[in-house]
């Protein structure tokens, strides 16, 4: 097993949350790596509503892929471009009408960086279709092209699953699965985890967020969904996946989760996204350890349905 | 052993009557005054001893013996006319291996080199123990940590905590403590 060298597709990961009066986002906590000037360029900012990436996010309503940066509402380009970020996702974290959080990704720009993030919306020719409303897809061109022509109708495919239950779905092997309908042309892209994740901000009306995983690149170390058990006490881990296997993951993965007791007990708690562990910058590689997470709750009419945790 | 390259520092640059006995006796010697650039000078030559025959060493020159100390551990022979007690404490500080005030006696040159660079190693075998007793002692600390984790998650035995912990490490190849640590940052991320 050498996972010490292995590079997550994404490269910046921020929390922005509503300030005392609501009414603009504030820097909430961050996962910069070595960007330390992009993070202290980033946690001074504030965001109104519709301004900037997480404002623009806010006030659409739904996910955002923002793949140029240049002549855009993008308010940090120059510092994104130094630190050599070409692409930002922002998700907007509802419960119902109001806004709990805006997460916000970025990629980089690495020649062999491979995967994919799309945002799923309502077909406009058919109400029962889904359609890549945007997506970034690294170096991936022809993926790209194939993804952005298909519609995936309800039940189907890695979107139109989570389009129907409602819940985050993770596929393994994705290049093997029946149910995902691209896979011909995953496997030829070297995807080979998918992960899509229902937005809410109308009630069954989510948008859905897909992550598309290369080996080389993957989106996360470890990816893990939670889900409450059926009396509603408890957080269970119903799938936790990573690229190697992790027989210490897996012990923490039997632990169900109490409301309000640790991280992910928090962010059922409060609804609220949430970043741990350790932020420095000169933590040792060698232990080859998932050192930080990102949970990140799915909200439907005010009721947690699931977190989703992404640990690097 | 005389083909030892030593650094001098000497403060005049015109007595050369050290410099020549090192010499004879058989020691590389490249002599220089004490300035602002003698740590590169260190490290560009890496020398296997520093002499140093100043009438009153500076407290520039042991702020950089301090940092030579971390940075690159050498055999230290101080020459000196200053006898004050903080003069000889800072010499200590520094690691100076030996630090002789008053005259350089020639005919113990030989003898006082040979004793300082058995002190060095003596000294360095003492740090490195040292670290190690101090490694096991943090692993142990940090095993036990990551046991009470386990036993606490788990509702394992110590001996249970205990034999996850190495087979953990064992599946990874890494050490028990490296192992421990894993456990504790994974159980940090969910704290």
């Amino acid at each position: 097993m050498n996972t010490t060298s292995m590079k997550t597709f994404i490269k910046v990961t921020e929390i922005w949350i509503p300030d005392k009066e609501r009414t603009q986002l504030e820097f909430g906590s961050g996962l910069y790596g070595e960007l330390i000037d992009f993070k202290a360029d980033s946690e001074q900012l504030t965001f109104a509503y519709n301004e900037g990436l997480p404002g623009k996010a806010w006030a659409e309503g739904h996910p955002i892929v923002l793949t140029e940066f240049e002549h855009s509402y993008f308010k940090r380009t120059i510092a994104a471009k130094s630190a050599g970020l070409t692409c930002g996702i922002a998700i907007p974290i509802f419960s119902g009408d109001f806004l709990m959080a805006v997460v916000v990704f970025f990629c980089g720009d690495d020649e062999d960086h491979a995967g994919a993030i799309e945002v799923w919306d309502k077909s406009l020719v058919s109400e029962n279709n889904l359609k890549v409303m945007n997506g970034y897809y690294g170096t991936l061109k022809h993926f790209e092209t194939i993804s952005k022509q298909l519609s995936i109708p309800k039940g189907h495919g890695l979107a139109g699953q989570a389009w129907e239950s409602g819940m985050p779905i993770l596929v393994e092997d994705i290049g093997q699965a029946t149910t995902f309908i691209r896979t011909q042309d995953a496997q030829l892209a070297g995807i080979t985890v998918g992960i899509s994740i229902p937005v809410y901000n109308n009630p069954n009306e989510p948008y859905i967020l897909a992550f598309l995983s290369a080996k080389a690149t993957p989106i996360a170390k470890r990816i893990q969904i939670w889900i409450p058990n059926k009396e509603g006490t408890q957080l269970i881990c119903q799938q936790g996946y990573s690229k190697y296997n992790n027989d210490l993951a897996k012990i923490f993965e039997t632990l169900p989760v109490t409301k309000g007791i640790g991280a992910l007990g928090r962010v059922w708690l409060t609804g609220m996204p949430i970043i741990t562990g350790n932020h420095e910058t000169d933590y040792n590689p060698e232990l080859d350890n998932l050192s930080k997470m990102l949970a990140i709750p799915v909200i439907e009419q005010g009721r947690l349905k699931a977190i989703v945790s992404f640990l690097f | 052993m005389n083909r030892l390259n030593v650094l001098l520092i000497e403060d005049d640059p015109n007595i050369t009557l050290l410099e020549d006995e090192l010499k004879e006796i058989g020691f590389i010697c490249l002599k220089t005054p004490y300035d602002s650039t003698f740590l590169t000078l260190v490290k560009d030559i890496a020398p296997n001893l520093i002499i140093f025959n100043l009438d009153i060493p500076s407290n520039a020159l042991f702020a950089d013996l301090q940092t030579l100390s971390h940075q690159l551990a050498l055999p230290i022979i101080m020459f000196t006319r200053d006898n004050h007690v903080g003069t000889i404490n800072q010499a200590i500080k520094a690691d100076v291996c030996a630090l002789i005030v008053g005259d350089v006696e020639h005919k113990r040159l030989n003898s006082i080199i040979n004793v300082a660079i058995a002190r060095f190693k003596h000294q360095q075998a003492l740090k490195t123990a040292l670290e190690e007793a101090c490694a096991k002692l943090e692993d142990r600390k940090v095993t036990d940590r990551a046991k009470a984790i386990l036993i606490k998650t788990q509702n394992f035995t110590e001996d249970e905590a205990y034999h996850t912990l190495r087979k953990l490490a064992m599946d990874r190849k890494i050490t028990l403590g490296e192992m421990a640590k894993n456990v504790i940052a994974m159980s940090d991320l969910f704290k």
